[in-house]
């Protein structure tokens, strides 16, 4: 449902993403993984039109992200995303941050937008923390509400950009638990990460990418215990201690 | 429509044109020369109001309060019409008769004092943003303070400064301008001394704008290339 | 020399004050005044269609090199010319800080908006709001945050401003101060008084809004 075509972006002179090309089907999860300035957080940004591409094309579901007619605000009710960042808004409670597209976007009722954001918390598991602002939060809690604002549209597709990777070790897990829960539960996810093993429990597939190019794909298997390129192993080594 | 006429010629006929130029040679004079006072005044404030030692801190700190709480115009008249006051009365006509162009170099000490305490604050921030961590890794080495201020601080401390400073240099320039209400002959004094004679306070007042505006343009290219030179990477932020 | 004699000011008093207050109308029209251009101008200096941005840019950009005193002066001979008469020297103040202030306010808008975290825009762009509803909802209550203590110094800085209005003869409390000045020629007693007079309001002001900014505290 999400075909990638030819995608190429440059920063000025600095190309960012060559030719990149990937078709992702329903249901699927895959792992982007890669070591920095690959280009795996721009080319996911690519995907909800957070970041522009000069050649090739995105299509999802049947609509082109190239083709001007396309209405991107609707396109972007169907996909969802989470920062590495969290980015809460911090004049928000947890609630009223789930809240507020639904409410503005889906012009759904107040309780309705209410009830259905404390269904959320409860299915991230922190239903009591609905009140509160991200500003007392922890960052396990913090990064678990926005994955609930961003399941609040009831998107098909949801997009992680490294998710875990501004938390506390300690933290990691009960992020990694609502994630894999969420894929169980046959939600097409991309996500960019480093943690191998989220990847191992429930990618379908793992892309490797470097320089902006896809270099090697992979189901789980295949790709940790025999990386085919060199390039993948070296990666692979430094981050598997 | 317009019952005006025109006249631009006046910005270039003479003796309108050489009072302008002289001008502009008086609001560069007094702009320079008060600056390099500001800085010094300013630079030995602003580093009072960091020192651990209480009472210099809190005499800076007075200092800063206070003239920025007055307008520059209240103070330079108070320069001017006020202060010779005190002196006494033989004083006070000597520097009235005797001292050419009192007023230029009163203007001098207001705009001075004025401007150093906007320096000091500047100075004052642009220390404290040096964390303290700084501090420590060069006392850890075995440098004494003295050291450490000449060779890691102040060097620091500068190049973070440079963007306020130059905000303030260009104020500075800006603020020469009040002088005109003292008879100093700068550059909005002429301008006006145009319209006294011409009537076209138009054409005069859009002149001197021009003399300001390319003043102001050469200032922040002649900073900009100075904060190339002496740029540290990622320690100024730049971009829109 | 003689001694200090504050009688000056006592006989005076009515004639000061009288100055004092049209200082205080005068501020209060160039901030309201300034302050909605201002934000007109801080948005189109954030705007990502060119005919909008380049203009705004420009005009910034020419008013923040000059003078005051020079626009006062601008702004004195201009508005007699555009409407045929003369209007009196508080409008053409008036609209010369309006303006002139204005251009102060679009940069503490600007700034204010664009210190918040590009990611914020983001995420509110990936829920699928758009321009208005993120700017609304998200980006602008946060900048108000920021944005209000360098607005509240500005608003200090235009009171102190308006004493430049002395230079087309407008009667506000410098220029009565003068005025009596030339009267009396006591000079150190009114410059004096005029001096703490703007000491005390301007302290006032400041010291309130360091106390509002710390009591608000910041968000991140």
């Amino acid at each position: 449902m999400i075909e990638i075509v030819n995608v190429s972006k440059w920063f000025g002179k600095f190309q960012v993403l060559d030719k990149v090309n990937e078709t992702i089907r329903r249901s699927q999860v895959v792992v982007i993984c890669g070591p920095s300035g690959s280009g795996k957080s721009t080319l996911l940004k690519t995907l909800n039109g957070l970041e522009e591409f000069q050649e090739g094309d995105v299509i999802i579901d049947g609509i082109s992200l190239k083709d001007p007619n396309t209405n991107l605000n609707k396109l972007r009710q169907k996909i969802g995303m989470v920062f590495q960042r969290f980015e809460l808004y911090p004049h928000m409670t947890a609630v009223q941050n789930i809240t507020l597209a639904p409410l503005k976007v889906k012009k759904m009722g107040k309780e309705e937008a209410d009830q259905k954001a404390m269904a959320l918390l409860e299915r991230v598991g922190i239903a009591d923390q609905a009140n509160k602002y991200p500003g007392n939060l922890s960052g396990g809690q913090q990064q678990r509400v926005a994955i609930a604002r961003a399941l609040a549209m009831e998107p098909d597709i949801m997009l992680f950009d490294e998710p875990t990777s501004a938390l506390d070790p300690e933290m990691i897990k009960e992020v990694l638990d609502v994630m894999i829960n969420l894929a169980k539960s046959g939600m097409t996810m991309i996500v960019v990460t480093h943690e191998m093993g989220f990847a191992k429990e429930v990618a379908d597939e793992i892309i490797f990418m470097d320089q902006g190019r896809i270099i090697e794909r992979g189901t789980d298997k295949s790709f940790f215990e025999n990386p085919k390129t060199d390039r993948a192993r070296d990666f692979l080594n430094k981050i598997l201690l | 429509m317009l019952a005006y006429e025109f006249r631009w010629s006046v910005l270039w006929e003479l003796p309108y044109a050489v009072w302008m130029l002289e001008g502009i040679w008086t609001t560069i004079r007094l702009g320079l020369i008060s600056w390099v006072f500001a800085l010094l005044l300013g630079i030995i404030v602003g580093t009072c109001r960091v020192t651990p030692y209480r009472p210099l801190r809190l005499i800076a700190t007075a200092y800063t309060e206070f003239f920025r709480d007055i307008p520059l115009l209240v103070q330079l008249f108070f320069w001017y019409f006020a202060a010779p006051r005190i002196l006494p009365t033989s004083v006070e006509l000597y520097l009235y008769r005797e001292v050419p162009q009192a007023e230029f170099w009163i203007t001098v000490i207001a705009l001075s004092i004025y401007t150093s305490s906007r320096v000091a604050e500047q100075i004052r921030s642009g220390m404290q943003s040096i964390s303290q961590d700084q501090f420590n890794a060069a006392l850890s080495t075995g440098l004494t303070h003295f050291q450490m201020y000449r060779y890691v601080t102040i060097p620091l401390a500068i190049r973070i400064m440079i963007p306020p400073l130059t905000t303030e240099f260009l104020t500075i320039f800006k603020n020469t301008s009040l002088a005109m209400t003292v008879g100093v002959l700068e550059t909005t004094f002429m301008s006006q001394q145009i319209e006294a004679y011409t009537f076209r306070g138009l054409e005069a007042t859009t002149g001197a704008c021009i003399v300001y505006l390319i003043i102001t343009m050469m200032v922040v290219s002649g900073m900009g290339l100075l904060e190339k030179k002496l740029a540290v990477p990622g320690l100024i932020a730049r971009g829109r | 020399m003689g001694g200090f004699d504050f009688k000056v000011i006592v006989d005076n008093f009515s004639f000061l004050m009288s100055g004092l207050l049209t200082t205080f109308q005068l501020a209060i029209i160039a901030i309201s005044g300034g302050l909605i251009l201002g934000i007109l101008l801080g948005m189109a200096r954030l705007s990502s269609r060119p005919y909008v941005y380049y203009p705004a840019t420009v005009f910034v950009n020419f008013l923040r090199s000059l003078p005051l005193i020079l626009v006062i002066f601008w702004f004195y001979f201009l508005v007699p010319i555009l409407a045929g008469r003369p209007l009196g020297d508080f409008l053409s103040a008036s609209i010369a800080f309006i303006v002139f202030e204005a251009t102060y306010f679009a940069e503490i808008i600007r700034a204010g908006i664009q210190s918040i975290p590009k990611g914020q825009m983001q995420a509110a762009y990936s829920t699928a709001l758009n321009y208005r509803q993120m700017m609304g909802y998200v980006v602008v209550p946060q900048a108000m945050k920021n944005m209000i203590p360098s607005l509240l110094t500005q608003s200090v800085i235009i009171f102190q401003d308006t004493s430049l209005a002395y230079v087309i003869g407008l009667k506000e409390f410098l220029r009565s101060g003068s005025i009596v000045d030339s009267r009396e020629v006591r000079s150190l007693e009114i410059y004096a008084f005029l001096g703490v007079v703007y000491f005390l309001i301007c302290f006032t002001m400041s010291t309130l809004s360091k106390r509002w900014e710390r009591k608000k505290g910041s968000l991140r």
